[in-house]
Order: structure tokens, then sequence, then C-alpha cells
């Protein structure tokens, strides 16, 4: 485990490095420079050109590159050219809401998703197999912005049929009022929650089928268990490492999922500080930011290899394997 | 062993039972194997069930005990709101008002935190601001402002004519906002600690509305502070809380010098940037007022008696610009017949139908107005024959490409296409980011059309400046602007200006879509918001909310 551990922190720090120089070139080639879009339409020449040299973006490209990243590495992410706030304390005030609002729209989606899969798995009727592969379809083709509209004519406060929650906003105090903070989280969750479960129900019903189907399954029925037994005791448990790929990968595409609710539901989260910046081209900002970013999907992706081998033993047996060839 | 016994089992009790029997008891046909199945345990299923309800009702008694709670806090406050919440659209990256451009920022500080030399009303005329006289001398070369007395910044400190040398000084050694419009400038003094002498080096007939602007803000030469998070002035606000592209909190000064004392204690400003967000945070009571909102949105809010809606005057321009050196439209027939194929009414129909028409550059609520809506009216017919003349036609059909920015919605667009093709212009629609437009248009000047909302109020010196994005060089409108600007006399600069901007729109040079105007809608019983060109000046000291 330790090797295996140390193998993929290193694997962990090259692609970081590797997608660190991709974000900074990749933004360089976008058109525009925040030096202009500060100055605006009525701006002589010479007022841009003074702006970019106390910008430091007369400095030449691999030098930008170099300084960027070695105070990266030591933990410091820069503050921003336009607002002069450090990056990482913005980051952290909008983690506040975009990290509680993907957990609980995970939350909404596996609730959804994972007892629906099921049935849809060990429904037998060929009239509800196909109601459920219908409901997984449509649940999960719905834009995030529908769902949201539709939720807010529902339940918004003040002006939806069933006035229960807020729609707009986040507390200004923040999590030090819980209640309206959680409050004001919920409808954005449920209007992706929906959509995300719908495509964990689809993942869950056609593992199980998979499963259904294999020896282990016939096994367990031939043990005398029923086929509902079978499938959930036998089939879910030995389904349960690709869930677990499948859930991570989800939640890392929700970071980008939630930012149309947080746009619709005018929360300040990480989606609209990203759109905001790269539409002023704060360049600094938006290489850290995305880096990060970048950061925490592969941290993701090593979580689940870690839980993989926590959870199926027959991992472990391979990995020794490995170890002894 | 035990399959076995199983097995034979099986076999005795096909033989002994009733085959329906076995069914209905179960999915073997053993009866014995079936007493001995677990059943499953009630949670295995239903658990994720009750977890879900669970779930719900908790977020259920939550937001019913908020909602509760915030009920309850409004009704102890009284009659009169302490705390106002506007929503606004556009928000300010920064602060910095001496370097960040951008009207947003105008409208937050300008006469709320900061202060100019002189300020302007709502029908955009000059007034004194910190000034409270001044005179100017016969040859129109040396302005002296009188000062009030007993200014304060917020910080204690006394405001002294040596803080508005060193702020205009300052201006000018920076090239900051606003100093490209201090023409002619040639010095500025401190005579006494309430005097203030500018001098210019030829007449500016411009310059005391400029110094109601940017150019006239004056800053505390003692303080020392961040200008992109902070901001200390003189006006009636403290700014409180700065949080980029969400909100802005500001706290009335308690020792405001100046006799508009503001009548709410604490203004939030909310930044909505999404339309149907923003209509919900007004009608769910987020927000008591909404400037812009929509047009189209506005109509539930017209009807309902709760509810205030009303359209203010202001300068926006919806300019087509049209690039005098491109390479169809350096011709003058091209740019004519574009004109006469916009239907004006039905653009400004289809956005709600309070924008105004306009037929030339100038506003009007800027110097040199007139109306000039007459000289291009929708004629396709006329269109087409220009077209015709300069070479278009059926076989060889003109296409020219619009590049606009995002910030504006994709309807225009698609509107000017049609309205363009049914004279035979097919128009390639590129609708991009802000700065790809600064790059691509502004910068670089590579279009053949454009499209922006150009807010800014007295700007006709764009047509006046050849390097501008416009590419239109007209030697007799930047004479005659230059005459306008050198006279001491506001009638002869109008009369000129409006002389200019009437060869710039016989000349094509653009089209001037519509006169934007700004829908402001509030709760009834909110009073004192400002209506007219609130998207460039918009003075808080007297809204008062006073809940029924």
């Amino acid at each position: 485990m330790a090797r295996f551990l140390m193998r993929r922190l290193v694997l962990f720090l090259l692609a970081l490095m590797g997608i660190s120089l991709l974000i900074f070139l990749a933004l360089r080639i976008l058109p525009g420079d925040v030096a202009a879009v500060m100055a605006g339409l009525d701006a002589p020449p010479e007022r841009v050109d003074r702006l970019r040299r106390q910008m430091g973006l007369d400095r030449s490209y691999p030098r930008q590159y170099l300084d960027w990243i070695s105070d990266f590495l030591k933990g410091d992410l820069g503050r921003s050219i336009l607002t002069n706030r450090s990056i990482a304390s913005q980051v952290g005030i909008r983690a506040q809401i975009t990290f509680p609002l993907i957990l609980l729209g995970l939350g909404v989606a596996l609730l959804l998703g994972i007892p629906l899969g099921c049935a849809a798995a060990l429904a037998r009727s060929p009239r509800m197999q196909s109601f459920s592969h219908m409901a997984a379809i449509v649940g999960g083709s719905v834009p995030a912005l529908w769902s949201g509209l539709l939720l807010i004519m529902l339940f918004a406060k003040g002006s939806g049929l069933i006035g229960l929650l807020p729609s707009q906003g986040f507390p200004a105090l923040g999590w030090a009022q819980p209640g309206q903070a959680l409050s004001s989280l919920t409808l954005p969750a449920l209007s992706t929650g929906i959509i995300v479960g719908a495509g964990i129900m689809r993942y869950t019903r056609s593992l199980l089928t998979d499963m259904l189907s294999s020896g282990y399954v016939d096994m367990g029925m031939a043990c005398g268990m029923t086929r509902t037994q079978a499938a959930l005791r036998i089939g879910l448990r030995l389904a349960s490492p690709q869930l677990v790929s499948v859930v991570g990968l989800t939640m890392a595409e929700m970071i980008t999922g939630v930012m149309v609710s947080e746009n619709l539901f005018a929360l300040p989260g990480l989606g609209s500080m990203l759109i905001t910046d790269v539409g002023n081209r704060d360049l600094p900002a938006v290489q850290s930011e995305l880096l990060l970013l970048a950061a925490f999907f592969l941290f993701l992706g090593l979580l689940v290899d870690v839980t993989h081998r926590l959870i199926d033993p027959r991992f472990r047996g391979a990995a020794r394997q490995e170890v002894a060839d | 062993m035990n399959a076995d016994r199983h097995g034979t089992h099986a076999h005795g009790s096909v033989t002994a039972t009733d085959t329906d029997a076995a069914q209905e008891s179960g999915p073997s046909t053993d009866p014995e194997l079936n007493a001995r199945i677990r059943p499953m345990r009630s949670g295995g299923n239903t658990l994720p069930w009750k977890l879900l309800s669970l779930l719900l009702a908790l977020a259920l008694a939550l937001s019913l005990w908020a909602g509760h709670r915030g009920v309850a806090g409004q009704a102890e406050g009284g009659t009169v709101a302490d705390t106002v919440t506007v929503g606004l659209k556009l928000a300010p990256t920064n602060l910095d008002i001496r370097n960040q451009s951008g009207t947003a920022l105008d409208q937050l500080l300008i006469g709320n935190v900061y202060q100019g030399l002189v300020s302007r009303d709502s029908r955009n005329r000059v007034r004194p601001g910190l000034a409270r006289t001044w005179n100017v001398s016969e040859d129109g070369l040396v302005y002296t402002f009188h000062l009030h007395e007993g200014i304060r910044f917020s910080n204690g400190h006394a405001l002294r004519a040596q803080d508005v040398v060193d702020s205009i000084r300052g201006l000018m050694a920076g090239h900051y906002q606003g100093s490209e419009m201090l023409e002619g400038f040639q010095g500025v003094q401190a005579s006494d600690p309430l005097t203030v002498r500018l001098t210019l080096s030829r007449p500016y007939q411009d310059l005391l509305w400029q110094l109601s602007g940017r150019a006239g803000l004056v800053f505390d030469r003692r303080a020392h502070y961040d200008m992109k998070t902070q901001a200390v002035g003189s006006g009636p606000y403290l700014l409180d809380s700065f949080r980029p592209n969400d909100s802005v909190t500001l706290k009335a000064d308690p020792h405001y010098w100046g006799s508009d004392k503001p009548k709410t204690q604490t203004i939030i400003i909310r930044y909505l940037n999404d339309d149907n967000a923003a209509v919900n945070a007004l009608r769910s009571g987020d927000v008591q007022v909404l400037a812009p909102v929509t047009e189209n949105l506005a109509s539930p809010f017209r009807n309902n008696p709760d509810f205030q809606v009303k359209a203010g005057d202001d300068t926006d321009k919806y300019v087509l610009a049209m690039n005098g050196k491109g390479v169809a439209t350096s011709d003058l027939r091209v740019r004519q017949a574009i004109r006469y194929a916009i239907d004006h009414r039905q653009l400004i129909a289809s956005r709600g139908g309070s924008d105004g028409a306009l037929g030339g550059p100038i506003p009007s609520l800027d110097p040199g107005y007139q109306d000039l809506t007459g000289l291009y009216p929708h004629d396709p017919e006329q269109a087409r024959r220009l077209l015709a003349q300069a070479g278009y036609g059926p076989d060889h059909r003109l296409k020219l490409r619009l590049t606009y920015a995002n910030t504006y919605g994709s309807e225009l667009g698609d509107q000017l296409r049609s309205q363009l093709r049914q004279v035979g212009i097919d128009l390639d629609v590129r609708v991009v980011e802000f700065s790809v437009w600064l790059q691509d248009v502004h910068a670089n000047k590579d279009y053949d059309l454009s499209l922006v909302d150009h807010g800014e109020s007295h700007d006709f010196h764009q047509w006046a400046n050849p390097g501008y994005y416009y590419n239109y060089d007209n030697h007799q409108v930047q004479e005659l602007y230059q005459k306008a600007m050198a006279t001491t006399s506001a009638d002869d600069s109008d009369r000129l200006l409006a002389q200019a901007a009437r060869i710039v729109s016989n000349d094509a040079a653009a089209d001037w879509l519509f006169n934007y105007r700004v829908t402001t809608a509030w709760r009834t019983g909110l009073e004192g918001f400002p209506v007219d060109l609130n998207q460039s000046l918009m003075p808080l000291s007297d809204v008062i909310y006073r809940r029924a």
C-alpha cells in the first residue's frame, strides 16, 4: 500500500506540473488583456501601457510562468491584479458555498439515483422497465437552468406557488447563519441533484443488470436467495467499486455543473468567480484557481483508487501479486 | 451432503404438493427451503427513503424557521427601515476609481463616498459640490472655486484647497481616468485654504461638466489606503464592506459635513447579473429596488400595487458603428443603405417599448441635442437602390460581419441579421467576450460593423477623433467640435455641436439603434431613489423606505 501511495503521489505531482503548463499557455492564447479591460473605451494607449507595466505584464512568458509556479509551490497563490485580494482567501470564501452545494447535490443524487437504479434493474414488467428508462433519460437531459427555474416557480419564497425557500443569494454572514445558509442552498442542490441523480440511476441500473446476468447472482440464488436478495446483497456489493468511481467522477463533474445553478440562484461561489475573472482577463487569478481545481480533480482520482483498494479485497491480492512478480 | 439432502426433498415436494401452492409460498419448490429464507431486513430497502424524507422534513422545518425569523425581524424594525437593499446589474471589479473604467464605479462612489469639486443633477446640469460657488474669467481661462467651510473626510481630516490641488495634479501626472478630458489644462493652485484657481491654456466649454465626474474628485492627500478595496471620501456614506461581484455595504457617516444627510442608515447594494434572478430578488423582497429591470420582465410589476415601475432618461446610445475604412463600409452608399434598412421601431418594440428613438450621436440630456430621427426613415426600397448603385445585387450579395460583446445578448444581432437580409445583406454575427471585442474592434479596428452601448455622456469628442475605432475622419466635424469647445458661450457651443452631429448622422458614420432608457422598479413605500441617469449617477442620501 505504501509503495502504491508513493507511486500515485509522484504521478500526482507530475500531472499537476503538466497541467500548470497547459493552463498557462491556454490562457495566454486568449485574445484581450486585463490592462485594456481596466482602462476602458476612451483610454489613450499610454494609459494602457502604464497599467501593463504596473501589473507586470511586460515580463516575458517564461519569466511569468516561473514566477507563478515557484510561488504556487511555496503555497502562495498570488494576488488578483484587479482586486488586489489574496487569491487563496478569495477561493476559500467562495469554496464555502460551492463545496457544500456539491456535497448536498451529490447527497440528493445518491438518495435518488441508487434506490431508483436498483428498482429499475429489478423491475420485471417491461412497462416498468421502459418507464424507468424514460425517467432516467428525461431526468438526465433536463438542463439545470430549466429545472432550477421550475423549482423557483414552485418553491421560491415570495414568488413561488408554495413559497418555502429563498431562491436568491447567500446570507451575508455566511455559515454563521446556518439555517439561512442551508435553506438558500436547498433549491440549488435539488436542481443539480435531480439531474446528476438520473445519471447515477442509469449507472446503478446497468451495473446491477450486468451483475444479475453474472455467475455471482446465479450462485447466490442457487444458495437459496431470492433474485432481489442476491442482487442487493451480492450484486450491489460487487458493483460498489465501480459505483465509487462513478461517484468520484460525478463529483468532479459537478464542480463545473453547479456553476449553472450558482448563476441562476445568484450564489457567489467558485463558478461565478471563474467566469468574471476570465471575462476580466485577470490571468494570475484564473491560472491559480484553475490549478487548484485541477489539483482537486487529481486528488479525487487518487481518493477513488485508494477507496477501491480498501473496499475490494481482490485489488489487494492483485497488488501483492504485482509486488511478488 | 447438504446439497444432497435438499435435492431429495425437492424432488419429493414436486410430486407431493400442488405446483401453484409452491409458487405462491416462495421462490423454491421446497417449502422447507422457503422457510429458511431470511426475510429482507426492512431497512435494506426503505432506509434511503426514510433518510430522504427525514432530510426533506428537516430542510422544510429549517426554512420555515428561517422565514419566520426574517418576518419577525422586519416587524420589529418599525415603519421606516434602517436598511435598504438595492439591486444593480454590473458590478465593479475593484474600487480604484482612478484606474478602473466603467460607469459601475461612478454610479456607486461619486456623490455617495467620493465628492467632486462640482456635482451634477438628474438632468445632467452642473451643480455646486465641494465648491459652493465659482467664477470664470471673461476670457474663459481662469476658474476660481470657493469651497464650503468645514468639509471633513470620513476619517476626520479636514478637506482643504490643497487636497483639491493635489488631487487634480495627481490626476494629470498619473494619466488617471478623466485626465484626458481636461483639455488645455495648465495648472491649479490654492490661493487660500478655501479657494482653488484652475487655469487653462485655451477656453474649454466642457470643463465644469468634466469636473463633475471623475476628473474633479477630491481625495485625502494625507490618507494612505488600498484604493482597490477601500474608499475614503467626504461623501454622506462610508464604505463598510466590498465583496467583489457580490455586494457593497454603505453606512451613513454620522459626522457628514453637508446638509443632504442620509435618510437611511445602511444601504446594501447587491449585484445581480442574471435578469431572471434579479426579478426574483425584487419579487421576494430580497431587494427593495432594482435598476435596471429588463423591460420585458417588468410588466408583472406594473399591474401590481406593491411595486412602482418607471423608465428614466439616460445618455446610453446603442451605436452600430460602421468601419469608416472597412472594405465595403467605406462606401457611403453602403452605410446609408444599412441605415435605411433598419427598422428602429421594431427593435424598440421588441425590447418592451420604453427605449427612445435616436437619430444621431447626441442624446437628449447632452448639449447639442436635436431630433435627427427623420434623416434616415425605415425605407427598404431606398436601401436596395443604394446597394444596387454600389454594385451589389442578387448575384453579388453584400456580406458583412457584425462583432459585439456578449453582454448585450444575442437577440439584437438576430434582429439586425433578419432586417438586413430583406435588403440583400448577409450579416455574419459574431458575439464575443468584451475583452475580445476590445482587442479586435477597439484596438485593432478589424471589423465591418460593431455594436456597443456607449453609456458615456458628453462624448461627442469620439467623432472628432480620427484615431477612435469608428475610423471616422471628417475635418469639418473636427473643426466644429474644436470651435464648440473653445467658445465661451454655452449657446454657441450647443449650436456648433448640433451642426457637427447632423453631419455625422448624414454621413451615416454609424446607426444609432436607440437611446436605452433604464427601467427602475421598486417596492411601494420606497422613495428618493433616482430614476434618471441612475446607471452613472446614483445619489442615495434621499432614499427612504416606509413599510406599509
